[in-house]
């Protein structure tokens, strides 16, 4: 009987203790709860005291010398080190500290290992990653890293410092989302660090439209196509000036072989994968001294990237006998990306080429043993990749096949005649040369004048930036840097056959001929993602280029004197459209010519006063933004009516805008389901109707709902509903999950001035006051002023605490 | 029991900064089972101090954290206050404190020089 009792009760505590250790036991989307709650291991762990924390010190073997950091009032790290390696090893070290879940799951997500932590559920994803190339194109570029010594040595040094706070964890200390999730953290290193540059590469780089642009043309014929698709706005303020002569003679389009068919001539079944999401881009622009109430340059910068809890930009001051610079990193790459010094400041926008193309693969055999390559069979090169799926006794193995074009990402053993093949800059191998990207970034925080930043700018190949740059005594430049492919017209806006080279690409455009300009007489130099340059540069490039942010901003730099670092946040913050202002009249004029009483209710009357800004309290825009995305959908109504079996491309707004005003009686106006032959004025008096059927009084904050989500997706860690205007054709880019992942302005001068925010807080963990902390201020559109640090000495704001590092050999 | 409630707390804390949490039922079933508890005692005993350590912890942290991070996970398990989180961690900790001590009475009884 007794014991009976015992091994009952035995037992049933014993069972009890294994369920509450196990992740999402019985099926549940339980966390472990005994880990999670226990206050010695779990979740209370990860709540820091509001105090400040206490001063700390920690030796390592891998530091040549001492680093004093010393935190300021919003815990930004300023790095006082001996050496530029020493330096990296503390970004490493402070990057783990405070961002270690974030570079682990963006590294899992980029390289297609997510399902080994959440399960099945992310298994296709993972295969669509590695099927992408995503690893190896990360393998290319450490190959490149490991070519040069300097570069090397500070990722290096980077990985070194994240393992020196990665191996004295215990699960105690595991980041919050470690413990949720159910996993360990594991140790950095320099492919992890390549890993993280190529899902920027896959954000900024990845997009394309051969898919839906093949089938677009093959229905509407080329001529329409051409018509409905033109290449080039012209409009257009371009990143260049369009005056801008250019002093070479370009270099020929030269190819082994000829007369091989180019474009495929059947509509692909295949869909497009997900693209990165609209609304990705930036601005930025720097002002002489002649424009300026200083009399000196200034330079601004805001990436519009996804909003994300924890941020993508971690705020930090280098500062060795090298360097002295301040700026945003990347959790998980060494250096500064955003930023300014004593002496320049620079920046960044996509450049949004068309670096990315498409070639159908003509398979020999059943097996895709082989396909046809100039003439004769040619041998695929087999990957497995092993995918370990939380959950499985077995990984998955999955075989890629390789082709000299790149990784066969569509394959469909049901469609054999549509496999194809995936050719992109960022899986390229380096070039041989000192440094490649992180160098450049490298080079431009020790940079003190315009030779610096050009001879930076020959190390930086993807994904393709505009990078502004000033310097305090007078330059401002912009170049358009990167590999640019030299390609024939048209070349990659279509998928192409595979089956010869004379389709590949032409090399890339000669890096001292890719588009830039030093001092253009306006004054200022300027980029917010648009066309690179005008009509009259001699290569031929396509990309995904926007076509109302820079046009403004351009209008606003050139009316602009005696600016004032006011004047520049204000522009940072401007929520006024020009696509609105050349729209609006273009709908209105059409209603008007219509016999209509929609003109009289009250929300059109208002609409007609409206001025044109996003303001998060306005209503106009909610229907603006309705009544010309009805009448753009149902304008190509032809096209869309495809959209369950083909993906099909429409065209942009700006050119449906010209086709409003200049050809309102087009063909394309018509409607295809009824009987009466439509024309632009019916188009846009229907859309009204549309759209007033669903407007209710909401404002444009809610509509738009701004969110920004933790990166797991906890609504408990995000910041949902946020009361704030901006769109993404106005400067103020700010949409639904997209927006200024960071804004910044720098007043170079003898006392460089800067100011700076991001919609975060410098510590990745929910539990730490310092982990939202900005936001409320960048909803407002405040900006905080950067604590530039002279020295170690110069101590004229008080710190929350400092880290010492020291060296123990 | 007292005697046993206190000891569970203090090297019921010191042992659970090194070893996993299910280390708690077993130390309470340990102790329970040298301080010679019947099985009631043992059991509220194992419970009050268990609850007692791991509330009591919890609620230290959470007023250093302000009720920050507890605020969060609450909204997981369905919108709990920091509060009641802290109440919720002292219950998880006080039932296996409790089994824990049961069990190690229990396993006294059977021995032959039990009463």
């Amino acid at each position: 009987m007794r014991i009976l009792k015992f091994a009952i009760v035995a037992l049933i505590t014993g069972a009890l203790t294994q369920l509450a250790s196990q992740h999402q036991p019985l099926g549940t989307a339980l966390p472990a709860l005994g880990p999670l709650l226990s206050p010695f291991t779990g979740f209370w762990q990860n709540a820091e005291p509001m105090a400040s924390p206490p001063d700390g010190v920690l030796a390592s073997p891998h530091l040549k010398g001492k680093v004093d950091v010393v935190f300021d009032q919003r815990l930004v790290p300023h790095i006082f080190a001996e050496s530029l390696e020493d330096a990296a090893f503390v970004q490493g070290y402070l990057a783990a500290k405070y961002r270690l879940w974030q570079m682990d799951i963006a590294i899992r997500a980029t390289a297609g290992r997510l399902a080994e932590v959440a399960g099945e559920r992310a298994l296709e994803r993972d295969r669509l990653q590695r099927r992408k190339g995503m690893l190896w194109a990360a393998e290319n570029a450490l190959k490149g890293w490991q070519r040069n010594p300097q570069e090397y040595a500070l990722i290096e040094a980077y990985t070194q410092g994240a393992n020196t706070f990665i191996d004295a964890l215990r699960p105690a200390d595991y980041p919050l989302e470690f413990k949720l999730m159910g996993y360990q953290p594991e140790p950095w290193s320099p492919l992890k660090s390549a890993i993280f540059f190529k899902s920027m590469a896959e954000t900024l780089s990845s997009r394309y439209e051969d898919l839906s642009a093949t089938n677009s043309r093959l229905v509407l014929g080329d001529s329409l196509f051409q018509f409905l698709f033109p290449e080039y706005n012209p409009r257009q303020s371009p990143v260049i000036p369009a005056d801008v002569q250019w002093a070479f003679a370009p270099a020929p389009l030269q190819h082994q072989a000829t007369d091989a068919p180019e474009m495929i001539g059947q509509l692909i079944p295949h869909r497009q994968l997900a693209q990165p999401d609209d609304g990705l881009g930036s601005n930025n622009w720097a002002v002489a001294g002649s424009k300026t109430a200083t009399g000196r340059p200034m330079l601004c910068n805001d990436p519009h990237l996804r909003l994300s809890l924890p941020s993508i930009w971690y705020e930090i001051q280098i500062h060795t006998p090298e360097v002295n610079a301040y700026g945003a990193s990347f959790p998980g790459v060494p250096g500064i990306l955003i930023g300014f010094n004593d002496n320049t400041a620079w920046g960044v926008t996509n450049g949004s080429h068309d670096v990315l193309d498409w070639y159908r693969i003509d398979w020999t055999d059943e097996q895709r043993e082989s396909y046809y390559y100039n003439g004769a069979p040619r041998p695929v090169d087999k990957l497995v990749e092993v995918i370990k799926v939380r959950g499985r006794a077995e990984p998955l193995l999955d075989t890629v096949r390789y082709t000299v074009w790149g990784p066969v990402v569509y394959e469909d053993p049901a469609a054999p005649y549509f496999d194809m093949a995936m050719r992109w800059v960022a899986h390229d191998l380096p070039e041989e040369k000192p440094f490649t990207e992180v160098g450049t970034f490298w080079k431009l925080m020790q940079s003190k004048n315009y030779d610096d930043y050009w001879a930076a700018m020959r190390g930086f190949d993807n994904p393709a930036q505009n990078f502004v740059f000033a310097q305090k005594d007078g330059d401002i430049a912009i170049t358009v840097d990167g590999k640019l492919p030299l390609k024939r017209p048209e070349q990659g806006r279509f998928v192409q056959e595979g089956s010869s080279a004379a389709n590949a690409w032409y090399g890339f455009i000669p890096r001292d001929q890719v588009p830039t300009v030093r001092n253009p007489e306006r004054g200022f130099v300027s980029s917010a993602n648009q066309h690179s340059t005008g009509p009259s540069y001699p290569y031929y490039y396509n990309g995904y280029f926007d076509d109302y942010r820079g046009r403004l901003i351009n209008r606003r730099l050139e009316a602009m004197k005696d600016i004032t670092v006011q004047d520049m946040m204000a522009l940072q913050l401007e929520d006024y459209s020009l696509k609105a202002e050349e729209a609006l009249p273009l709908l209105f004029a059409l209603l008007d010519s219509s016999a209509t009483a929609l003109g009289a209710r009250p929300e059109v009357k208002a609409l007609r006063d409206w001025d044109y800004h996003y303001a998060g309290d306005a209503q106009a825009p909610v229907l603006f933004e309705l009544w010309l995305e009805e009448a753009h959908q149902s304008t190509f109504d032809e096209l869309l009516a495809m959209k369950d079996s083909l993906d099909v491309l429409l065209p942009e707004t700006w050119r449906f805008l010209e086709l409003l005003s200049q050809y309102p009686h087009h063909a394309v106006f018509d409607l295809q389901g009824t009987p009466k032959v439509e024309q632009a004025s019916d188009i846009v008096t229907r859309a009204l109707e549309s759209a007033l059927s669903q407007v209710d009084g909401e404002s444009w904050a809610s509509h738009k709902d701004t969110h920004i989500n933790h990166l797991a997706n906890i609504p408990a860690f995000s910041h949902q509903h946020l009361s704030v205007g901006g769109w993404r054709d106005a400067p103020n880019a700010i949409s639904e999950q997209n927006g200024p992942s960071w804004r910044m302005v720098v007043a170079l001068g003898d006392e460089v001035e800067a100011y700076g925010i991001y919609p975060g807080g410098q510590s990745g963990n929910p539990g730490s006051a310092y982990y939202d902390n900005m936001i409320d201020d960048w909803v407002a559109g405040e900006y905080y002023k950067l604590y530039f640090m002279k020295g170690p000495a110069d101590r004229r704001e008080a710190a929350i605490f400092t880290l010492s590092f020291e060296s123990r050999k | 029991m007292i005697l046993y409630v206190i000891a569970l707390i203090l090297t019921g804390a010191g042992i659970q900064m090194v070893l996993p949490w299910w280390i708690l039922p077993l130390w309470a079933a340990v102790l329970a089972l040298g301080f010679n508890l019947k099985a009631w005692p043992a059991f509220l005993g194992g419970f009050l101090g268990a609850a007692l350590l791991w509330g009591g912890y919890a609620a230290y942290i959470n007023s250093v954290n302000q009720g920050l991070l507890a605020g969060r996970i609450g909204e997981l398990f369905g919108g709990l206050s920091a509060p009641l989180m802290v109440l919720a961690t002292a219950l998880f900790g006080g039932l296996f404190g409790g089994l824990g001590g049961l069990v190690g009475s229990l396993a006294r009884n059977m021995l032959p020089l039990s009463d």
